[in-house]
């Protein structure tokens, strides 16, 4: 079976599950909204100061969002030793980690359709004008956090304790991704335009090798 | 894939595996196998040979090395010395090829609790690449045999250990495996269940499929076994 069709089979079958129990959406989807919501109380000063603090909010919201995502997407594969199920099957063992990337992104893109337009009114800022490139910065970051998460998530079904270690390994490595769409996304709401394709371009670097280095590492890691 | 295997009532009669890439083989042979989890040697050198049509049940304190055998033979499991060759194909070669040919039943079912058992059929059949015809007649098969009927629409997590386990076999035997391997197959199923999983056995093994099962049930072992194999501390006992 080939790569792409083995990785949507995969993926299908989270999207499945996900659509029955809903368990990670509404879980992540109410736990992103509070903390935009808790945080706008807080940090809420006037107009401009928002404008500075509305990105940061926004990407660790994300951030906190996907951990707890790729957390719950990959303790489905330990419940009945399911991802044995997938080690076993005559596949790339790599479709396993595209698969659960792909499904990990979909819930994430759900939580952020929510969690935008919340930031937008809680701390009034307007991403109508620049809803393009916004969408190309929050893309780029989030496929950076999944892609990681997935890979770093894999180790979590073997060990014990799993979500310490997701969030020790995980926090670290994708730093460079929260600061890079922090400063993109602040930049944006400032129109410095030649700064965003900047940062936009180390986005896009940093996926480009985390995707890479899964390609050469995600069996190994899985592998006993 | 899921919806098109449910409820559907015309199914084609297919006899085996129709996929021409699979590679087919009579006899699984080990050489040296070593296997080391640090300090600790699972396998200590182990020659072993498995012929088609045979049915091996592998016996053994707790700790001697059978599942870990077991998982070499999954191919889930690297050895850390000798080799490990199915008919012509070398294992460290060949893995994601010979996978397609191995029947898995481990002591989880290996299934996920929120689908239901069609739809973990049906994953299954679309993993190992089996057509929708091929996919549809297995499933109804195995769905009649093991009785999976009452409650095959209902999600696995609503199951008894019994349902579970039958689920867990039907899965195994989805693709019509070449070389079938049972951990504890009889675990939680009820007389009845059990006489049907001999049943299946003696058909697999009637097949042409190399059977491997690890039990301390003895009486289901003297129902199958056409040959014995003892494990000690990692070795193959004299004379098994």
């Amino acid at each position: 079976m080939s790569l792409l069709s083995s990785s949507l089979a995969i993926a299908k079958k989270d999207l499945t599950i996900e659509l029955r129990t809903r368990e990670i959406t509404v879980s992540t989807g109410f736990f992103a909204l509070l903390i935009a919501a808790l945080t706008s109380l807080s940090f809420f000063v006037d107009d401009t100061l928002s404008r500075n603090v509305a990105p940061g909010v926004l990407y660790v919201t994300v951030a906190f969002s996907a951990v707890l995502a790729i957390s719950r997407s990959w303790a489905r594969e330990r419940e009945q030793d399911a991802m044995r199920a997938l080690l076993v099957a005559p596949i790339p063992r790599l479709a396993i980690y595209v698969g659960k990337a792909i499904s990990t992104l979909a819930f994430l893109v759900f939580v952020e359709l929510l969690l935008v337009p919340l930031v937008a009114i809680l701390y009034h800022v307007d991403f109508a004008d620049v809803l393009g490139r916004l969408v190309a910065i929050l893309g780029l970051a989030t496929l950076g956090i999944v892609l990681s998460g997935t890979l770093f998530g894999a180790m979590t079904v073997k060990t014990s304790a799993r979500d310490l270690m997701l969030s020790v390994v995980l926090f670290p490595l994708i730093t460079p991704v929260l600061l890079g769409a922090v400063v993109a996304t602040r930049e944006l709401l400032g129109h410095n335009d030649a700064e965003v394709i900047a940062w936009l371009k180390i986005l896009l670097a940093y996926d480009v090798v985390v995707g890479l280095a899964a390609g050469v590492v995600f069996d190994a890691l899985v592998s006993e | 894939m899921v919806a098109t295997l449910v409820g559907r009532d015309n199914y084609a009669a297919v006899s085996a595996s129709t996929d021409p890439a699979r590679p087919r083989y009579t006899r699984v042979s080990g050489r040296g196998l070593v296997k080391t989890y640090g300090p600790t040697r699972a396998l200590a050198g182990v020659d072993v040979d498995f012929r088609a049509g045979e049915v091996t049940v592998v016996e053994g304190p707790n700790g001697s090395g059978k599942s870990t055998l077991l998982g070499l033979l999954s191919l889930l499991v690297r050895p850390s010395r000798g080799t490990l060759t199915f008919g012509e194909h070398d294992a460290r070669t060949n893995g994601t090829l010979l996978r397609g040919t191995v029947g898995v039943l481990a002591h989880a079912a290996l299934v996920y609790p929120d689908l239901s058992a069609l739809e973990s059929l049906a994953l299954t059949a679309e993993l190992y690449g089996l057509g929708a015809v091929e996919a549809t007649e297995r499933v109804a098969s195995l769905r009649q045999r093991f009785e999976l009927g009452s409650f095959a629409e209902r999600a696995a997590r609503t199951y008894s250990r019994g349902q579970l386990q039958r689920l867990a076999i039907a899965r195994t035997l989805l693709h019509r495996p070449e070389l079938v391997l049972l951990d504890e197959p009889s675990t939680g199923l009820d007389k009845a269940s059990t006489a049907r999983l001999v049943d299946a056995v003696a058909e697999e093994r009637a097949r042409g499929a190399i059977v491997i099962v690890v039990t301390h049930d003895v009486g289901f072992a003297d129902a199958i076994a056409t040959r014995r194999l003892r494990l000690d501390r990692g070795r193959v006992e004299e004379g098994s």
